[in-house]
């Protein structure tokens, strides 16, 4: 029998600082935005030390926290050694910090920051491969975590010579190897963790059940299959064919909303909550970053390509990541102190976990900076972008808010 | 002969609440039978809205506790399956009505 044992679970405290740092992370990456001019190179320094912070800082603390949870869930086993966690939370943060002073202030940083990050992330990927290594399971879920690892490992790896030739330590093509730590990191890890973690956490949360999911098996296939051929006609510079990998990309997202919508329409728990009101903007973000990849494709538009990764990073990443932790830390908080308490005293549901008011201000100030900076990066207009970004700090700031006050949440009797 | 019935277990697993969706396990329509054998030991045949459930664990051990409440209940099993799998219509209409599905 399927079994899932909350004895695999680990324990709040290891989880906690992931969530924290990355709530704190978001906020100080959006608000370092104030500082980041429209017309600014995608590849200047300031840009690449923001990019960064949010993905390092915030997109993969948070995941890496909830894949130490998810892990069980999706694999049905325990953690090959889930204390591993608590070396690779501060050497991921540490790692990170000295990163981004590295890419904004002292470059001569970078290496070091880089070592630390690479020394988290192998720790990371020892543990999920060891703990892969002992499950028979072979979901969709399962493969992602698989090819999502594969594809990470290679990217640290080059990522960390990137940062030794960028502060001078060794010669290496920086220019030739950075597109494909861009594509392994975006589309291979990232995005396809998201889209194995999807096929778990919406359904469960939408009580959507016998539904067809080839749409989302192709997907992943196509994308698995695009990022190994985009990194090899990369790297042979064959700039036709790395073309043709990246629109078959776009396509595969394509099949991937198609599944969405299809669990969409057949969820059970129609009531449109906070948690689908982020569902909503960041799949619609998704669409709007492969409409715009298509026009960036067409017309070589830098301006395309900056609405394109905006919508991705901010729209998509951000909203759906901010969904889920508004959702997985009422659960871990209700776990800790509450479930011990069932059948002696009242418990609160989830839901009652959160501050409302706080969450919704978070969500609507965040879709309006959403929308007005990306409207400014579309127009060039600075002004505009940076009228945005205010709104979306505040938003990160609600958000921040509402993360420590689930995380505060304690029964009554606790409260003294 | 066991004097204990059905709709006294039933009572007690209205007791136990899914604290996502904020309904009990038989208005859920969670709960597809119980057997009460003559020694008074007590069989719960259920389900879970997600096999991914990550509260499989507990909500089995509460479902395995409440029956115990009552007087003369022995042992408890509770036996969780996946067929038929969960879908809303086996939800009572006031959950149904509750999520938007009806």
């Amino acid at each position: 029998m399927f079994n899932i044992s909350s004895d695999y679970a680990p324990p709040f405290k290891m989880i906690e600082p992931f969530f924290k740092f990355g709530s704190i992370a978001f906020l100080i990456s959006i608000i370092s935005l104030l500082f980041i001019d429209v017309n600014t190179p995608l590849f200047d320094l300031k840009v690449v030390g923001w990019a960064h912070l949010f993905l390092l800082g915030f997109v993969m603390i948070v995941i890496f926290g909830a894949m130490a949870q998810l892990i069980p869930v999706a694999l049905e086993i325990g953690h090959y050694k889930v204390k591993l966690f608590y070396y690779i939370f501060p050497t991921l943060a540490i790692g990170t910090i000295t990163m981004v002073i590295g890419f904004w202030f002292k470059p001569f940083l970078l290496p070091f920051g880089g070592f630390l990050v690479l020394v988290s992330m192998i720790l990371f990927l020892y543990e999920t491969f060891m703990t892969l290594k002992a499950t028979t399971a072979n979901s969709l879920t399962v493969k992602s975590v698989k090819f999502g690892n594969i594809f990470l490992t290679i990217a640290i790896f080059i990522g960390f010579l990137m940062a030794l030739a960028l502060s001078g330590v060794i010669p290496f093509d920086v220019s030739r190897f950075l597109p494909i730590h861009i594509i392994l990191v975006l589309v291979g890890y990232v995005t396809v963790t998201i889209i194995g973690m999807s096929m778990i956490l919406l359904p469960m949360f939408g009580l959507a059940h016998g539904y067809d999911d080839s749409d989302v098996h192709r997907a992943f296939w196509i994308i698995v299959a695009s990022v190994i051929a985009f990194s090899i006609f990369q790297y042979f510079d064959f700039s036709t064919l790395k073309l043709i990998t990246v629109i078959l990309i776009f396509g595969a997202v394509g099949l991937y909303l198609r599944q969405m919508i299809t669990l969409y329409n057949i969820r059970a728990r129609k009531i449109h909550d906070i948690w689908y009101k982020h569902i909503y903007i960041a799949f619609i973000s998704l669409a709007l970053s492969v409409v715009f990849g298509v026009f960036w494709v067409l017309l070589k538009s830098d301006i395309a390509l900056k609405v394109m990764m905006w919508f991705l990073l901010i729209g998509f990443f951000a909203f759906i990541i901010n969904a889920h932790l508004i959702k997985i830390i009422p659960f871990l908080v209700w776990f800790e102190r509450f479930s011990p308490l069932v059948g002696k005293q009242k418990v609160p549901m989830l839901h009652e976990m959160l501050p409302d008011k706080d969450v919704n201000f978070s969500f609507w100030a965040s879709l309006a900076g959403l929308l007005i900076s990306g409207f400014g990066l579309l127009i060039e207009s600075d002004t505009l972008f940076k009228g945005g970004v205010v709104l979306l700090a505040f938003g990160a700031f609600l958000m921040f808010q509402t993360v420590l006050f689930i995380l505060n949440f304690k029964p009554e009797s606790e409260d003294v | 002969m066991c004097s204990v019935t059905k709709e006294q277990v039933y009572d007690e697993l209205r007791k136990i609440i899914d604290p996502e969706v904020g309904f009990n396990l038989v208005e859920m329509g969670l709960i597809y039978d119980v057997d009460i054998d003559d020694d008074c030991n007590v069989k719960v045949t259920m389900t879970l809205s997600t096999k991914a459930c990550p509260l499989h664990q507990m909500i089995t051990q509460w479902v395995e506790d409440a029956p115990k409440k009552i007087d003369g209940v022995k042992e408890v099993e509770a036996n969780v399956v996946w067929e038929p799998e969960w879908n809303i219509s086996m939800a009572e209409d006031n959950v149904k009505k509750a999520l938007g599905a009806l």
